[in-house]
């Protein structure tokens, strides 16, 4: 037998469950659109001539991001060129594959050292040193008339 | 009149009840270092007072952020002072919470009938850890953006979801303002908040379950009515109980004012933290946590690369599980540090262990950079033209990108001097050449003419005799 006081009580409860559903489900679906508004596509962006790149060499190369958005902060990145062959690029990321802190070239040695846990890489990309197992990331490249272009969106999120 | 005043105040905005249940009230009597707690929320108040008044100037926008805290640092009146207290209580709100939280495991403060004192207490501990965190970002400099990025990276591998993770964490497809912003959010609204409503809480659940006592420590309890029971008689008692106030609050008061006063002193003579150059992903840089996360670093450096990756992503889910679960996993009736000697041993090697891996840290001896300076000569040593050549090749090509020679240059390989003088022209030549497999070094083959290798070769052989320093 249900009385007016549980009835009233079970009608209170409902109702406000469902402003909450209401307000919680848009304010969590809000603030969680980003992992989902934005999938990997493809985002070429130019490295420079390829005439610039001498052979055998690994240089840093500023890359604009074009993001798009209401500011101009961090729209640039650096990334190695390295030039194996007349026709063959290979453009790592300057993250180190351990925690992405950023790499710098010692042209001396050749190798890639990591500031933050003693991380070595070396030409190839290959760990030398320090925590990361993984090889350094390669960006997905390509040269259309003369100008080696990059896939900005062929590497995770972060890199 | 005053009185009626008094008296009219009291009963209007109904203080008495607060006096009488809070203040006005025995308690078993309290040891010094009980005013931790105290210190903490001492520092709390500086942390609400000084980030509200940064606040004011901040800018939460990725174009701007940095020249505001110029700005906060260098221009606005007593900015300076602000900031740098900011910048201090939050270290020592670290430390004090590390001291607080060593404090419960040593005592065993968790037990009946605390447990839930402490599991409240345990969010909030990682809630500092993380304000400790997000606090350093906010400045814009490039230790915040390689920070942003480090996180982003342990976020990445968490299974399945890692990708959206860190797409949801920094805005969009890439590092950009709403990173900032959201940071910002976190850091000045959202974790505040909720901080604040489990503080009252805590401290609320310290008021009515009390915190551990001399009694409890020198015999079992077995169960929280004898607990209940125990409290009461020692509370009562002359010798084993006080008056919360003035006695309790004099002693936690009296150290959250030397800790508050540290922290002052710190401010005024250090000033606040560095600025590093403005965020941006294009220039060289060495950064660095902060201090108070020196150990962590230290131990993804330490570990061996084939579980470092994995365990700096567990750790944090790994501890918050194991000290949420404390209470359950630690079951025996007996409290206090003299009958719990493993605990006492843990609690002290954790600290060690802390200390040992900041330091590890600091030094950074593990991290190899470019040197481009080759290592000087020792006084009144003349080297011969070939060696003097080698010196020169010695930076040239990187060497000392690892190597020092008599101590100076980076320490990540083994310094030539200390050598002594045991390796031979012809394995110095091989080494060069082809490095054993499994050594960090990249062969030179192919890079070096037969010149340049035989001047190399000298100034290795040489530089094995140098005097250590």
């Amino acid at each position: 037998m249900i009385d007016r006081r549980n009835w009233l009580a079970a009608l209170f409860a409902l109702g406000g469950a469902a402003i909450a559903g209401v307000v919680g489900m848009a304010a969590m679906l809000s603030a969680l659109s980003p992992a989902w508004r934005h999938p990997r596509g493809e985002r070429w962006r130019s490295a420079g001539d390829t005439a610039g790149f001498a052979l055998g060499k690994i240089e840093p190369v500023v890359v604009r991001v074009g993001r798009n958005d209401w500011s101009r902060s961090l729209d640039e990145k650096t990334v190695y060129v390295y030039r194996r062959s007349d026709d063959q690029f290979v453009v790592y990321s300057r993250n180190c594959t351990d925690l992405s802190c950023p790499l710098v070239f010692d042209a001396g040695s050749e190798c890639f050292f990591c500031p933050c846990h003693g991380a070595i890489f070396g030409k190839e990309g290959q760990p030398m040193a320090g925590p990361p197992k993984r090889p350094l990331y390669r960006y997905a490249s390509r040269v259309r008339e003369g100008v080696l272009e990059i896939d900005l969106d062929s590497l995770p999120p972060m890199t | 009149m005053a009185g009626g005043i008094r008296d009219w105040t009291i009963h209007r905005f109904g203080l008495q009840p607060i006096y009488d249940r809070l203040l006005n009230r025995r308690v078993p009597r309290a040891p010094w270092y009980s005013g931790d707690g105290s210190a903490m929320l001492a520092l709390l108040g500086i942390q609400v007072m000084t980030g509200a008044v940064l606040a004011m100037t901040y800018s939460p926008a990725a174009d701007s952020a940095f020249q505001s805290v110029v700005y906060i640092t260098q221009e606005q009146t007593l900015g300076w002072f602000v900031r740098g207290l900011h910048y201090w209580s939050a270290g020592a709100v670290i430390v004090m919470v590390t001291f607080h939280l060593f404090r419960q495991i040593l005592f065993a403060g968790y037990k009946s009938p605390r447990e839930g004192t402490w599991m409240v207490g345990v969010v909030l501990f990682f809630c500092v850890l993380f304000l400790g965190y997000s606090g350093y970002l906010l400045r814009w400099d490039e230790r915040s953006i390689h920070g942003i990025r480090v996180m982003l990276h342990m976020l990445v591998r968490v299974p399945l979801i890692g990708e959206s993770l860190v797409t949801f964490a920094q805005g969009g497809r890439d590092l950009g303002p709403q990173t900032l912003t959201r940071l910002y959010a976190l850091h000045v609204l959202i974790v505040p908040l909720f901080m604040f409503s489990l503080v009252g809480f805590h401290l609320y659940l310290a008021v009515i379950r009390g915190t551990i006592t001399r009694a409890e420590q020198n015999q079992p309890v077995h169960s929280a009515e004898e607990q209940k029971r125990l409290y009461e008689e020692e509370k009562s008692s002359p010798t084993g109980g006080e008056w919360f106030f003035p006695s309790t609050i004099m002693k936690t008061g009296t150290m959250a004012t030397v800790v508050v006063a540290a922290t002052l002193l710190l401010t005024v003579t250090l000033g606040p933290q560095e600025l590093y150059p403005e965020a941006n992903l294009t220039d060289g840089s060495m950064p660095s946590e902060e201090w108070w996360f020196w150990w962590l670093s230290g131990l993804i450096a330490f570990l061996p690369p084939s579980i470092a990756p994995w365990f700096i992503v567990s750790l944090p889910v790994v501890v918050f599980t194991l000290l949420m679960a404390l209470p359950f996993l630690d079951r025996s009736p007996v409290r206090g540090v003299r009958k719990r000697p493993i605990w006492a041993a843990i609690v002290i090697l954790l600290v060690v262990i802390i200390l040992l891996l900041t330091d590890y840290r600091r030094r950074s001896t593990f991290a190899g950079w470019p040197e481009l300076h080759p290592p000087p000569v020792p006084e009144g040593m003349a080297l011969p033209e070939d060696a003097e050549r080698g010196r020169q090749l010695f930076a040239t090509y990187g060497c000392n990108s690892c190597h020092a020679v008599a101590g100076h240059g980076r320490k990540v390989a083994v310094d030539l001097a200390s050598l002594q003088g045991q390796l031979s022209r012809d394995k110095i030549r091989e080494y060069i050449l082809q490095p054993p497999v499994g050594i960090a070094m990249p062969g030179y083959e192919g890079r070096l003419d037969e010149s340049e290798l035989v001047a190399l070769t000298e100034f290795c052989h040489v530089a094995q005799t140098f005097p250590l320093r």
